[in-house]
């Protein structure tokens, strides 16, 4: 059964049908073949119980949160701010690229979204001040990834959703492996630039009394930053209330900064529903999915099989992050986490893995499917914005932050308090 | 007469959006106006239960909207090789299969509903909605989506016979790389 669905999912969906379709035909399939009873009288249960969920309506809350800020304005200013703290170092803007894209994914929750709104707003600059446009644009999109890591994240409560973990424990243990990539990101910009200074273009240094104002544009967003994650790590809301606090709080920070309009709201409401229909239509495939593959016996099938490979548990996450790597070639985050998840977690679950653990884990993985070629969604994201230049310039530019990837898988592996340590902390447990 | 269908579609499915995307930023009040006055000491309630619904509803009635625009993400490593006429026949080919989920999809959520109407279901909760309430709308979004999906295939089908092919791709294509930075 196992291989019959592996090969029909990359058959499916090299046929480019829809992704949320492939998954509903595998569960079709499924219910066919290997079931000993018609499942597809559950189909219509599911998608109802699926999307009749408090909980992912967190999904368009974050969603129209990430949208208002951008479209008002707010990400243009951030950047600015950003330009005057961090362009004195070795690499200059491209610190910026990286800080912008941090902020923005700790507020959004969508990649795409925070690497177009940065490579919208950086790329005039770039040329201006001459910088190398490989290394530029690849760290736009590297830092456009990081939008799923830092909480709140879509990605976490699709994860969250789909392996019955907690959200709020997700969220904490993605903070500090999302600082840390970010950190490193940083580091290894800077490394490069001191090595090849050609690269880096201008460094510049702001009065200080201009820098302190550019503070003053960050606190509104650092404030909703820190009111979003607050509230869900006391304990005083759900990840759902805590982003319906954080549209509010987007709507006042946009007239704040007299952002509001008819066309802004327009245009926000009109992202949010794409995106949102987008994932959901995934997400209730993956649902169904699930619901079949549990129905068939699969569980059993994965121990047998397992026990047939005679892996150690340490090789098996091997094997399952070799797989993430070949598969993100091809494969885009949301799609790649869904079809993976119904068979891959279970597996390494059994193992006595903490599914906390492998979701932060497989989000490295699947930040890194963003920016590998020849499918990867943020290296087109930013080669769009850049009008001119070839593709290939960006991903060579983004070879840099796959390697801090790769760093941070192992690092993961072979030290998972990277990632539990916050949410076991906090948690008492 | 393909054209006209197609930007009618366009318009209602965007008027829908806009309506569906109020509807989530009312629930977003609602759900604000329940923090605060679980601060204050009296909470009303059942604000889980309606931020369900609405998402349920939200979710089926988005699904048309995306598709026109096409947001439902395909992986076109093969179809991206593919000559004009490969590419249309790809987009073809996948928009008839989801065509056919979809339908299928709303077929099957009508026992949902049937049932709900034939037990007077209520939700078993403090607010006891009935169910068939909320999951009439509900219901009415697949079909609208499966409607949807039928008339576009039947458009583009007819633009491919026309030899139209540009235009076949901006209607059940894949976005374009230059779109997704908009």
């Amino acid at each position: 059964m196992i291989w019959a669905i592996s090969a029909g999912l990359l058959g499916l969906l090299a046929l480019s049908i829809p992704v949320g379709i492939v998954l509903f035909l595998l569960g079709f399939g499924i219910d066919v073949f290997f079931s000993p009873f018609p499942l597809i009288r559950g189909l219509g249960n599911q998608v109802w119980s699926t999307s009749n969920n408090a909980t992912l309506i967190a999904i368009p809350f974050f969603v129209m949160l990430g949208e208002i800020l951008v479209r008002s304005g707010i990400a243009t200013r951030t950047y600015a701010a950003l330009d005057r703290w961090v362009s004195w170092l070795p690499g200059g803007l491209v610190h910026a690229n990286v800080a912008t894209a941090t902020m923005f994914s700790a507020t959004s929750g969508s990649s795409v979204a925070t690497a177009a709104t940065v490579a919208t707003v950086a790329m005039p600059q770039a040329e201006k001040l001459g910088y190398d446009p490989k290394l530029f644009s690849g760290a736009i999109a590297a830092g456009g990834t990081l939008g799923i890591m830092i909480p709140p994240s879509i990605n976490l409560i699709v994860y969250g959703f789909l392996t019955q973990t907690s959200i709020p424990q997700l969220f904490l243990a993605g903070l500090v492996p999302g600082i840390a990539l970010a950190i490193g990101f940083m580091l290894i910009t800077a490394v490069i630039c001191i090595v090849r200074p050609d690269l880096g273009g201008t460094r510049r240094v702001f009065p200080f009394a201009e820098m302190l104002r550019a503070l003053l544009q960050l606190i509104p967003i650092i404030l909703l930053f820190t009111v979003i994650i607050g509230t869900i790590y006391k304990g005083w809301a759900t990840p759902t209330e805590a982003a319906a606090v954080g549209v509010a709080g987007a709507v006042v920070i946009a007239a704040f900064f007299g952002g509001v309009s008819i066309q802004m709201f327009r245009e926000s409401i009109l992202g949010t529903i794409k995106i949102t229909s987008m994932i959901m239509l995934v997400v209730i495939g993956a649902s169904f999915l699930n619901f079949t593959l549990a129905s068939a016996g699969l569980g059993r099938e994965l121990e047998a099989m397992l026990e047939g490979l005679g892996l150690t548990s340490l090789g098996l996450i091997f094997v399952v992050v070799l797989i993430y790597i070949v598969l993100g070639f091809f494969i885009e985050t949301l799609s790649l986490m869904v079809v993976t998840i119904p068979i891959i977690v279970p597996l390494v679950v059994a193992q006595g893995y903490d599914p906390i653990w492998f979701g932060i884990l497989m989000i490295v993985l699947i930040e890194m499917a963003l920016i590998t070629p020849p499918v990867g969604l943020n290296l087109y994201v930013v080669q769009g914005a850049r009008k001119g230049g070839k593709m290939s310039e960006v991903m060579l530019g983004a070879i840099p932050y796959v390697i801090a990837m790769l760093i941070m898988v192992g690092l993961l592996i072979a030290f998972p308090s990277i990632a539990l340590y916050l949410p076991q902390a906090l948690s008492g447990q | 007469m393909e054209d006209r269908l197609l930007s009618g579609l366009r318009r209602a499915n965007h008027a829908i959006a806009i309506l569906t995307g109020l509807v989530l930023l009312a629930c977003a009040l609602v759900v604000l106006a329940d923090i605060v006055f679980r601060q204050l000491g009296s909470s009303f309630g059942g604000t889980d239960e309606i931020s369900g619904y609405v998402m349920a509803i939200a979710t089926s009635w988005g699904m048309a909207y995306t598709l026109l625009e096409l947001g439902h993400v395909r992986i076109d490593i093969l179809r991206g090789r593919a000559g004009q006429l490969g590419r249309s026949l790809f987009d073809l080919f996948a928009m008839a299969v989801m065509t056919g989920t979809v339908t299928l999809i709303a077929w099957k959520c009508w026992p949902v509903l049937e049932r709900s109407l034939a037990n007077s279901s209520r939700a078993n909760t403090p607010l006891e909605t009935p169910l068939a309430w909320v999951q009439t709308p509900w219901f009415l979004g697949w079909v609208w989506f499966a409607v949807v999906a039928w008339l576009t295939l039947v458009a583009a089908v007819i633009l491919v016979m026309k030899g139209r092919f540009d235009d076949t791709e901006a209607t059940i294509g894949t976005f374009g790389e230059e779109d997704l930075a908009k």
